[in-house]
This record gives structure tokens, sequence and C-alpha cells, in this order.
């Protein structure tokens, strides 16, 4: 699973989603992509489920590249532990996606297979989000 | 060559946010026409028609022809502005054209016989380095799109810019280096599942 290998600080701040996003809205590498329609944050095994899903729908053909990024800790406190005494251990990782932003593109595969692939990833992840393609691709 | 388009606009009166913002509430979109020096004129243009034009996917590649009043001016669209969730065109930018003007266009490449290649039969995957590049030409001698033909190419051969045959008025903007375009690779998802299977049996 995505995760980085150095960071300065190990707990951060929940923090909220606001906006949408500034970059990454439209398509740089693929032909076909996965854009967020809704902001909220994205789990390491989120990402994972969903490239899992989109690679073995396209089996041997294409390329996948993953544009978001885990790197935001979340911590928790253990089951059956009183309030107070600090903040709980970071547990796993999460990347905020702001609405706009393209999660996944693919290429090398057809129209067909693409959206079909990136609705399978799609159903992996926790907003809701939309099949993208670039102007003059037939889809 | 390069398709020239007509599209009725109209003058706006008002600029700023507040009135593109009421302009788009009419389903039209706010645009601009500057360039060749002459004073810039914010225009609007019907946000359907502009929509299928801009899905055509050669939309900056072709001379759009604005019929303003009784006037016709003569543009290449330079640059649109896309709301970044919904993906609507909000803005297009068109560069007026004097008659002997030369352009900077990116131009899309369409790959052709992908099932005429070796290589992506036996699994490899196309990666596509380039999906445009930038050419200096004329107007009129604007190609919309450049076709390469992938047939014959085996995995880890790539395809370069030499191997495109442009019309002589037309030049590569980036003339100093023969850079790659496109490259037939192993699959990456292949070998990832390959490696996840050994794994498992392990």
């Amino acid at each position: 699973m995505l995760q980085p290998k150095r960071t300065k600080f190990r707990k951060q701040f929940k923090g909220r989603i606001h906006g949408v996003a500034k970059g990454g809205t439209s398509l740089n590498f693929g032909s076909f992509g996965l854009k967020a329609m809704e902001p909220e944050r994205v789990t390491a095994r989120q990402i994972e489920a969903a490239r899992r899903a989109i690679t073995r729908h396209m089996r041997r053909a294409g390329r996948v590249w993953i544009l978001i990024f885990p790197d935001v800790p979340v911590s928790k406190k253990p089951t059956e532990v009183r309030m107070g005494k600090g903040k709980g251990s970071p547990e796993f990782w999460v990347s905020k996606v702001k609405p706009g932003r393209i999660m996944f593109e693919i290429d090398g595969v057809s129209p067909d297979v693409a959206r079909e692939a990136l609705a399978l990833g799609a159903s992996k992840l926790p907003m809701k989000s939309r099949f993208v393609f670039r102007p003059g691709e037939q889809s | 060559m390069s398709n020239m388009t007509t599209i009725k606009v109209e003058l706006r009166t008002q600029v700023g946010k507040s009135a593109a913002r009421a302009t788009r509430r009419l389903n039209r979109v706010p645009a601009v026409i500057y360039g060749n020096d002459i004073a810039a004129k914010s225009i609007s243009l019907d946000s359907r028609e502009l929509k299928k034009l801009v899905g055509g996917g050669s939309f900056l590649t072709s001379i759009c022809l604005l019929k303003l009043g009784e006037n016709t001016i003569r543009t290449i669209p330079c640059d649109i502005h896309f709301d970044p969730v919904h993906d609507f065109v909000t803005h297009v930018d068109f560069l007026h054209l004097r008659k002997d003007a030369r352009v900077s266009v990116n131009v899309p490449i369409r790959f052709l016989n992908d099932q005429a290649s070796p290589g992506i039969k036996r699994g490899g995957a196309l990666n596509i380095v380039r999906h445009e590049i930038e050419l200096n030409c004329t107007p009129e001698n604007m190609p919309d799109h450049l076709d390469v033909d992938l047939t014959g190419l085996e995995i880890g051969d790539s395809v370069h810019v030499s191997s495109i045959t442009l019309s002589a008025d037309v030049k590569l903007t980036i003339s100093d280096r023969d850079f790659t375009i496109a490259t037939i690779t192993t699959p990456v998802g292949m070998s990832e599942d390959a490696q996840n299977k050994a794994n498992e049996e392990k």
C-alpha cells in the first residue's frame, strides 16, 4: 500500500476539505480517467483496492497511473479507552481529494474496457466519480 | 489541412465576473478576441454549439470565422477554460489572425493500426509519451491531427518525431532533437499481477 517513506511530523489535525481542485483536473498521461465529484478522504487501502480492480479488468493490456497519494496520517484511539490522555496513534494514511481531481488515468485499452475497468475501480472509492476521456476519443 | 468553422457570436457590453456569470446563466459562453494590434472585443457564444465543436477534438486546430453582426473576424482559438468539476467550457480566447500570420499550435496525434503491431498483439502496451506536438505554421496549412502508424512495431521499439512527415510550410517548435512520441512497453499491470500470483503461490 502507498504511504510516505518519512514525514516531518507523526500526527496531523483532521481539518476539512473545502473548495474544488485547483490542479490535476484534466487528463495528462492516459486517454481515460476517473474524476472525483465530491470531497472525500481516500485511504491507502481504497486506492489499492481500486488499482487492483482496474488492472484485473484490463488483464494484460494497457497502463494505469495513480494520481493521488495518501500523505495524511489518521490517528485513532484504542477501543475501550477513556477520553483524554492525548491524541491516539497513527493508524492509516489518507489522501484528501477535492471535487474535480483526476484520481486514476489509464491508456492502451479500448473505450469500452476502460469505462468498465474504471467503473469497477470507482466502486471501491468512497465518493461519487465520473469517467472522463480526451476530446475526440470515441466512447 | 485546417478546418474552417463559422460561429455566430454576440458582443458583450459588460465585462467582469458578475457579467460573465450572467452570460453563462443564459446558456452562452463568454469569450474574448485579441491580438493583431486591435482592441480586445468581449463576445459570447452559444454553449451547445461550442460543446459540439470542443467535443470533436480538433477545435484548437481549426480556423474560426466569427460572425459579429455584419463583420466576419478570422481567428484561431488559443485557449479554453473548463469548469474543473463538470468540464463545461467557461471561457474561450480567440486570437485575431493577420493575413500573413504564423501560429504555434499543439496538434493532437492519432495512433493507427495498433492491431498490426506484433508487440501490442503479444501483450505490450502503447506508452504514449506525447499526446500532442507543438507546430509552427500558417493557419491555412495547420493540420487538425497527425497520424502515427504502429505497423510492425515490437516490444521495446519507439516512435520518434522524425517518422512523421510534415508538409513544407509546417515546422516543429522543438527542432533541436528527435524526441520520442511513443514506445511499446511490457504492461505494468501484467507484471504486478504475475508477481501477486507468485507471492500467493509461495
